[in-house]
């Protein structure tokens, strides 16, 4: 049994963890509500959010933090560039042809990132001066709070964006019933664009917030996709609360399992609880079935 | 929608072609006799990707079930053909010993039983949670396997011994693609793979007419990792080595999709025509565009699903040869 002050402290990373996965799940929780396709490349546009601020990092010394917003606007312009392009000629014709095609554009994004980037593992620093909080026997270290606060500001802020602005009310409308959204005159090609954008941003903001906690590689992009699919599946789909505490949960879990079953099986842990909820309560554990809600 | 469910298969419907596919066999027959080992090696690797291909198909061209997790059943024939034919390796005691046949067909058969162990619950999931939780069941397997360094050898791989040589190994494969694209020929044109493609032209209708989804899909989901797990098993007997980074990489996801959605998806000879387009292409792509070629193969998966849907063979029958099969075609429901 490991000393109390370890849980603790164990418990408080997983928390702190689990604010980043949420961020990578609400776009892809975004996406899957609205648009009802999952971006099997949702990992691999994390990652490359991820290289956007390791490089910024390494050749100009940026810290991530900034590189991180670079990495939100490069991301969006490409996830609007993957709708115009190649999802809006699948999207609605059942659901080989999208699964495929993202499937194919992961497969393309690994690929060309191992090239470009090199196999090596590489991260960043917060490349800030600052110091962690101490709580009782707990310490709140200085990037992962900083990482976390960041997190659930996003995630604040895409809340606040889909509830209170004129787009988002209309990616709200879309994703309760398209054809319905589309005679009020909402330009649904439009908002779909926009939501991929959004939904592959936050990806982005994900990756470069995970930079500094774990090394990166090209091929971090399965694990990152599943993982956030298992916090989406954790929360429900569509619901911003549901995916904030399904990614609590999920970072929590992983780092209890990781101190009680040893390190190797990190991953074995998260996708394990995923597929268990996912079978066993598909609409997610504070879910009301997400996209099934008329 | 891909391929047409509703069409049956004219695979062996004119002499012409059973005489064309005869003196393929024949020819395949000899490869390692009148060629060399590394083209033998190659064409052996056309086999595999024909098997690979033909199975997938069978799951997700007829019956609709995109799973993502072939890789896994692949891996885990050839981990049993493994352990089988060498079991002091992994620390499994002797008398497991088997003879390589065997090995295989225990290979096929442990892949069958997973599946149907796991299948009644992954098929709780439809559509896209079907396709990704089969991508999460495959990189489990993945990570455990890794992680049980003694029974897989961890990273540095696990050799096997008793094999019973290339050339005996490459008839086996050739033996195993025919008997495969035979007997999934069989089971398409049977009830069984007239279940099977009416839960994929629509679940709700399907059912509502008195066919269980449920059994057609374990159907095809035990026989398509049967084969997967006999593919694997031929695989590993013949390059006597597994690990579970390679064995069980989705590379074999990748290149089994590549195959079918070049050849086309739902039709008995796309798996084959892909197959050998993509042994060209693989071979040609490393030689011209070096590392770059898995690049290229992502990017023609994405441009052939958009463009062309029906596959290569989908193409060259419409043009070629008069869309035979979309003239008995009855409209389709739109899948659920």
């Amino acid at each position: 049994m490991p000393p109390t002050e370890l849980i603790l402290q164990i418990l408080v990373n997983g928390l702190l963890l689990g604010g980043i996965y949420a961020v990578a799940a609400l776009g892809l929780s975004l996406v899957f509500g609205i648009m009802d396709i999952v971006n099997l490349a949702h990992g691999h546009m994390l990652m490359i959010g991820a290289y956007v601020a390791i490089l910024l990092f390494a050749e100009a010394g940026i810290t991530p933090l900034v590189g991180m917003f670079v990495a939100i606007v490069l991301l969006f312009l490409l996830g609007m560039a993957l709708q115009k392009v190649l999802l809006e000629r699948v999207v609605g014709e059942g659901i080989e042809q999208p699964i495929i095609v993202l499937f194919g554009l992961a497969l393309v994004l690994q690929s060309l990132g191992r090239i470009v980037l090199g196999s090596d593992a590489r991260s960043t620093d917060i490349g800030i001066p600052g110091q962690g909080i101490e709580l009782g026997p707990v310490l709140l270290s200085f990037p992962r709070t900083v990482t976390f606060v960041v997190a659930v500001v996003l995630i604040m802020g895409t809340w606040a964006f889909l509830q209170y602005t004129t787009t988002g009310q209309a990616i709200r409308a879309t994703s309760q019933n398209r054809d319905a959204a589309r005679y009020m005159g909402i330009d649904t090609d439009r908002v779909y664009v926009i939501t991929l954008g959004i939904g592959t941003a936050l990806a982005g903001a994900a990756g470069a917030l995970l930079s500094m906690l774990f090394p990166i590689t090209p091929f971090v992009g399965w694990s990152y996709l599943l993982k956030a699919f298992a916090v989406v599946v954790l929360g429900g789909v569509g619901s911003v609360a549901g995916t904030l505490v399904g990614g609590l949960l999920l970072g929590v879990s992983e780092n209890l399992g990781t101190l009680y079953l040893g390190g190797g099986i990190r991953d074995i842990i998260s996708f394990t609880i995923f597929l268990v909820v996912l079978i066993v309560r598909p609409q997610g554990l504070f879910g009301t079935g997400g996209g099934d809600e008329e | 929608m891909i391929g047409n469910p509703f069409a049956g298969s004219d695979l062996f419907a004119d002499r012409r072609r059973v005489a064309a596919l005869v003196f393929g066999v024949l020819a395949l027959a000899v490869v390692p006799f009148t060629t060399t080992a590394y083209v033998t090696e190659i064409v052996f690797t056309g086999l595999v990707f024909v098997m690979l291909g033909v199975s997938w198909n069978l799951l997700a061209g007829y019956a609709g079930q995109i799973s993502l997790g072939h890789a896994a059943f692949f891996g885990i024939g050839a981990y049993v053909a493994a352990w089988l034919t060498t079991p002091t390796r992994a620390g499994l005691p002797e008398a497991i010993q088997t003879p390589v046949l065997l090995a295989l067909v225990g290979g096929g058969l442990v892949a069958a039983l997973v599946a149907l162990a796991v299948g009644p619950i992954m098929f709780r999931l439809t559509g896209h949670y079907f396709a990704i939780g089969t991508l999460a069941l495959a990189a489990i397997i993945q990570l455990v396997l890794l992680d049980q360094r003694q029974f897989s050898g961890g990273s540095s791989g696990y050799f096997i011994q008793g094999g019973i040589g290339e050339d005996l190994m490459f008839l086996v494969a050739v033996a195993a693609t025919v008997g495969m694209v035979a007997s999934t020929y069989l089971i398409v044109n049977s009830r069984l793979g007239l279940g099977m493609r009416a839960i994929h032209g629509g679940e709700g209708a399907a059912s509502s007419l008195g066919v269980n989804p449920l059994k057609y899909k374990m159907y095809a989901f035990v026989i398509s990792s049967f084969m997967a797990g006999l593919t694997g098993a031929i695989y590993a007997m013949f390059t006597l080595y597994v690990n579970p980074e390679s064995t069980l990489n989705v590379v074999w996801m990748i290149d089994t999709l590549v195959v079918v959605i070049l050849g086309g998806m739902g039709t008995m000879l796309g798996p084959i025509v892909g197959a050998a387009l993509f042994l060209v292409l693989d071979n040609g792509l490393r030689a011209v565009a070096g590392e770059f070629a898995t690049t290229i193969e992502g990017l023609l998966i994405i441009l052939f699903m958009i463009y062309a849907p029906s596959g290569l063979y989908g193409l060259i029958k419409d043009r070629y040869l008069g869309g035979e099969e979309s003239e008995t075609a009855e409209p389709e429901a739109e899948g659920a």
